[in-house]
């Protein structure tokens, strides 16, 4: 699949990589490092307070629900930044854009996809027992 | 580069051609991977679209519901497992930047060994809710709980045996450039399965156990 | 956890039996006699002209990218004529089958077709027109074009390249082979559920339609990755974000669109698979599963699918409009952000194709607004091309006269669509014929474009231009029969005719129906004219050949190197200067600036694997189809066996020593003083197209 010729050119500096022995100094490669153990913990670390959250019931439900969605943000931004090396720098810029690109696109999906659903199981699903006991009564509308 | 000699055919006038115009294969090639991955975000997205319209409690058709399937503490053992092998495959990519070939080969192994220890975990409690009679045959709710956590997992088998063929061809090839790319290429894959987890982990397993 | 299914298995064959050729249906039988009569002329033609080396060794295994291009374009066109057939069946069905007393023929009680035949055909139309016509011209278009605009040498990945095509005839293959053995899906292009689920299509037409459309869109989702790779990283020297010629910006949007859209179809689709052979309930009746999932999951495709066929086709308008108006393409910046934006919203409209779900008012509105909100990036896109006219030296050649006609198309079809849009009047027109013909006005004006495209750039890719007078007559009569079909079908549907009818209740609506099938055999009519048009181009060749610029005022990157493009498309890269940069040459009078220094040029090997990944993936297709579990599991096992054997292959591209790039340059200078050489691919010394040795 190499299709191209000999000289290439790494971030700026030029160089002949007809032998193996520079390939690692790719500065793709030269991304690695300690991030990794810090994505490490605080993933483990931010995952175990979302569990403890939920475990103690520590906030109402709809608050729950939203602190761990945060959490849950806080914790992919720190993996995309720490273990994906989503950065400005010249080496990653493509692949943040792609990226910042599609994030809306998860949102739209999802967000509009429940936001139609939702209206739409109001307006014709019959609520089975279990769940309309756990909710209030749906409000009459007041006769014209 | 090398003063590009490409002037007009009388030696005047501004540079048409340029000889040796090179391009990073590497980066190329793991530009596309990424494209790829991002793509197939897309396709978990879809799945969780599926599963925030069928968990609606008619889509249980009476069967469990997701506070019943869903086990936050056993989850949380292989969001321990998974984090684990990331950081592993993370010692490797930390060797091959120095060219160490054999603390490669031993990052990938560890991180292989550990994904073992994933799969297993992530079989134990799926035999454990088909045992108990929560099936994906059982009811749409199901059907979409399953499909998720089964796309993690069939991902994770992927990872494995893609890191046994890049322990054949370092072993092989040793870091040449093809082999470098792949490595990167997987590193962007098995770390990007620890994002994904982080959503599965907090809406599929957590969100079940509050609702 | 397999789905039990009723009827006979065995675990060689699966379902497959001889019962299942479809032997007793006179028109099913000719229409394989006459594939047969064709297959027999083809080998035998290939086999005459000794072309089953080149076929092999130029094409079949090639990774070129302009080779990869003309294959996708053969297919589309024979896919388009696959499909046409259908149109002719159902809109002859459509007018004799009129009214309690119209007769009935071959087992049908009114026309010619059984129901679940009619509707076998107008699924296979819909899919065949989107996925396997309209889909692999425009991909084949932009697989040539893209790297020539940007100066590159080849695709980011031509041997991905050559996989994205094997799938995507895998899955063409995959609908025809369902003409003869079995049958195919019957509900409608975009499929119905729970219509599509076991219990109520026992069969394996559902099983063919939904694999075929799996392969494809597996190809169109790796041919985007690599349309975007290339575009990103693959840009010669000075060629600025800015010069990007317009088609590569159309091209990228569009691709924006197929990378990000065609993972959720894919998704829809596995969902109903998993649904028919596991027993799940994604979208089943009961059980917890929901109709309107699937509706949606697809259509998150399905609408932006639209634009990324509609996207290529505006990229090619604009480049043709402004070669023979003899001006720089009006408002560049405003296309390009148009461009972008059309991708943008295509992705937030979905639900206008089930504003009657039952939704809540205010998600229809949403819905209305963002689908209205598209008519504000087209609208840009069509001033811009007016004032790109506007005092213009206009010229109407070929190219000129479909650019400007689909220009005509995009007008209706926009305004009925903003018809469609409010909610409220959907309520009306939904499912009717009239939305029919909306999109046929929309996917017509694709076809414009791309006949203008072809007529357009033929010469670059083939060193000729195409013959214009019997060229003319082709378009003249394809835009009569445009008229003469769709003019009735928007009246009908504003009579409330549903689409789909396999019978027609009123006889009032005898008339309109009948004026269509004129409008069919006008079609038909002019693709006598078309074959004419190709058929003078090859015998006039010769007096036909083109220099660089075919068209002497062409403007972007392309033209300034030979026509047709040798196999490694600029001896040396080009250094680029301008948004134009081929007029910037011209008005410098460096039209004949030729490299002094060459280089040495890297290609990739040719390779049998794409093809094979593609006969693989047919295998596995057709084994899941039919349920034989040894085929699907040994295709599955081959797959990924190819997949790992080619990462350990090494020697997978050569060297062009630079003197033999000068000598091959020198060569051509000379060759282009005696134009009669045979350069066409087919005539065998083909040596610009053919994949060096
Ligand atoms: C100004 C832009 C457009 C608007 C406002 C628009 C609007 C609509 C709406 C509201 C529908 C749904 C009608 C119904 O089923 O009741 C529709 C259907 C459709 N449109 Fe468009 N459209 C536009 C452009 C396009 C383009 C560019 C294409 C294709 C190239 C296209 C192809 C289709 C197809 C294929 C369908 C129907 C699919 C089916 O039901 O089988 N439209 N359009
Ligand atoms: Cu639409």
């Amino acid at each position: 699949m190499g299709i191209h010729v000999h000289l290439r050119v790494f971030a700026g500096r030029d160089y002949m990589t007809e032998s193996n022995h520079s390939t690692f100094e790719h500065p793709e490669v030269q991304l690695a490092g300690t991030g990794y153990v810090a994505a490490y913990v605080a993933g483990i670390a931010l995952m175990g307070l979302s569990l403890m959250l939920v475990k103690d019931h520590a906030l109402d439900p709809t608050a729950l629900g939203i602190a761990i969605s945060g959490i849950a943000g806080l914790a992919a931004l720190l993996q995309c930044v720490l273990l994906l090396h989503m950065t400005l720098s010249r080496t990653q810029i493509w692949q943040t854009v792609a990226l910042v690109l599609f994030v809306p696109l998860f949102i739209l999906t999802i967000g509009l996809t429940s936001w139609m659903f939702h209206g739409l199981y109001q307006r014709t699903m019959l609520r089975p027992i279990a769940a309309s006991q756990a909710m209030a009564p749906a409000p009459l509308r007041a006769p014209r | 580069m090398k003063g590009a000699a490409g002037e007009t055919a009388g030696g005047l006038g501004p540079v048409m051609w340029r000889p040796n115009h090179g391009y990073d294969d590497v980066s190329t090639k793991t530009l596309g991977f990424w494209l790829y991955m991002l793509s197939d975000a897309m396709m978990f997205t879809a799945l969780f679209a599926a599963y925030a319209v069928l968990g609606h409690a008619m889509n249980a058709a009476g069967g469990p519901l997701p506070g019943t399937v869903a086990h936050p503490t056993h989850a949380f053992t292989e969001t321990l497992w998974l984090f684990s092998s990331v950081l592993a495959y993370g010692g490797a990519m930390i060797a091959l930047k120095k060219g160490n070939r054999v603390g490669v080969m031993a990052g990938i192994a560890v991180a292989l060994l550990v994904a073992l220890g994933f799969l297993g975990s992530d079989l134990h409690e799926v035999t454990r809710l088909f045992a108990a009679g929560a099936t994906p045959e059982r009811s749409g709710y199901l059907s979409a709980f399953f499909a998720l956590v089964f796309y993690h997992g069939l991902h994770v088998i992927v990872g494995v045996a893609w890191m046994l063929v890049m322990l054949g061809q370092v072993a092989v090839f040793g870091l040449s450039e093809a082999v470098v790319y792949r490595l990167l290429n997987l590193r962007l894959f098995w770390h990007f399965q620890a994002v994904m987890w982080v959503f599965m982990f907090t809406f599929v397993y957590l969100r079940g156990a509050i609702i | 956890m397999l789905v039990h299914i009723d009827g006979p298995w065995s675990p060689l064959l699966g379902r497959l039996a001889l019962t299942e050729i479809p032997y007793k249906n006179p028109i099913l039988v000719g229409t394989f006699l006459f594939a047969v009569v064709l297959a027999v002329v083809l080998v035998g033609l290939t086999t005459y002209f000794g072309f089953w080396r080149t076929l092999w060794r130029d094409w079949l295994t090639s990774v070129d990218h302009k080779k990869i291009g003309i294959m996708y374009i053969l297919i589309g066109l024979v896919m388009l004529f696959r499909g046409f057939i259908d149109a002719v069946m159902m809109r002859t069905q459509q007018a004799m089958a009129v009214g309690p007393h119209s007769a009935g023929y071959l087992d049908a009680v009114h026309g010619y077709l059984t129901p679940y035949h009619f509707d076998q055909i107008y699924t296979a139309h819909g899919t065949i027109m989107i996925l396997f016509a309209a889909t692999p011209l425009l991909v084949g278009i932009m697989n040539i074009l893209v790297p020539l605009q940007i100066g590159a040498r080849d695709m980011a990945y031509p041997y991905l390249n050559a996989v994205s095509l094997w799938l995507t005839a895998a899955g063409a293959a995959l609908v025809m082979a369902s003409l003869f053995i079995g049958d195919f899906a019957h509900a409608g292009w975009f499929g119905i559920v729970p219509v599509m689920e076991l219990p109520y299509s026992p069969g394996v037409g559902v099983d063919y339609w939904m694999w075929a459309f799996q392969l494809s869109s597996i190809g169109t989702t790796l041919g985007g990755i690599n349309l975007l790779a290339t575009i990103v990283k693959m840009r010669a020297p000075g060629m600025t974000w800015g010069r990007l010629p317009i088609f590569t910006w159309a091209s990228l949007s569009a691709n924006l669109i197929s990378l990000t859209t065609f993972p959720v179809v894919t998704v829809a689709l596995a969902l109903l698979a998993l649904d028919r052979y596991l027993g799940t309930h994604f979208y089943t009746a009961g059980l917890g599963g929901n109709l309107m999932l699937y509706n949606d999951l697809f259509w998150i495709w399905g609408h932006p699918e639209v634009y990324f066929v509609i996207l290529p086709a505006f990229g090619m308008i604009s480049e043709i409009i402004p070669t023979f108006a003899e001006k720089p393409l009006f408002g560049y910046m405003g296309m390009v952000v148009a461009s972008l934006g059309i991708a943008g919203v295509s992705w937030g409209v979905w639900l206008h194709h089930f504003f009657t779900m039952a939704a809540a008012p205010a998600v229809n509105a949403f819905f209305s607004i963002t689908t209205m909100a598209v008519g504000i990036p087209t609208g840009v896109k069509v001033f811009n091309w007016a004032f790109t006219m506007f005092r213009g030296r206009l010229r109407f050649d070929l190219p000129m006269m479909w650019a400007s006609a689909a220009l005509f198309f995009l007008l209706v079809g926009g305004l009925t669509g903003m018809m469609n849009a409010f909610a409220t009047n959907d309520y009306m027109v939904h499912n009717s014929v009239f939305v029919v013909a909306h999109f046929h006005m929309m996917l017509l004006l694709i076809v414009y474009a791309i006949f203008g495209g072809v007529n357009y750039w033929f010469p670059k890719v083939f060193g000729f231009r195409l013959e214009q007078r019997f060229g003319r007559m082709f378009f003249w009569l394809f835009t009569a029969g445009t008229a003469v079909v769709f003019v009735p079908m928007f009246t009908l549907g504003f009579m409330g005719m549903t689409r789909r009818l396999d019978y027609v209740a009123f006889p009032q609506w005898q008339p309109l129906l009948d004026i269509e099938v004129v409008g069919i055999v006008i079609y038909v009519l002019s693709a006598a004219f078309l074959v004419a048009q190709l058929y003078v181009s090859l015998r006039d060749r010769a007096q036909n050949r083109v220099g660089a610029d075919a068209w002497g005022t062409s403007r972007s990157l392309e033209w300034i190197t030979h026509s047709p493009v040798p196999f490694y498309n600029f001896a040396v890269t080009p250094e680029v200067h301008a948004r134009d940069e081929r007029s910037w040459r011209h008005e410098r009078g460096l039209d004949d600036a030729a490299p002094v220094v060459y280089e040495d040029i890297h290609m990739p090997c040719k390779t049998a694997i794409p093809l094979g990944l593609g006969a693989l993936g047919f295998g596995l297709a057709f084994a899941l189809v039919w349920r034989i579990w040894w085929l699907a599991l040994l295709c599955s096992g081959a797959i990924v066996a190819l997949i790992v054997i080619r990462a350990f292959m090494t020697g997978t591209s050569y060297t062009i020593p630079a003197r033999d790039v000068e000598k091959m340059e020198h060569d051509r200078k000379r060759g282009a003083a005696k134009p009669a050489r045979a350069q066409v691919p087919g005539g065998s010394p083909a040596p610009v197209l053919g994949g060096g040795t």
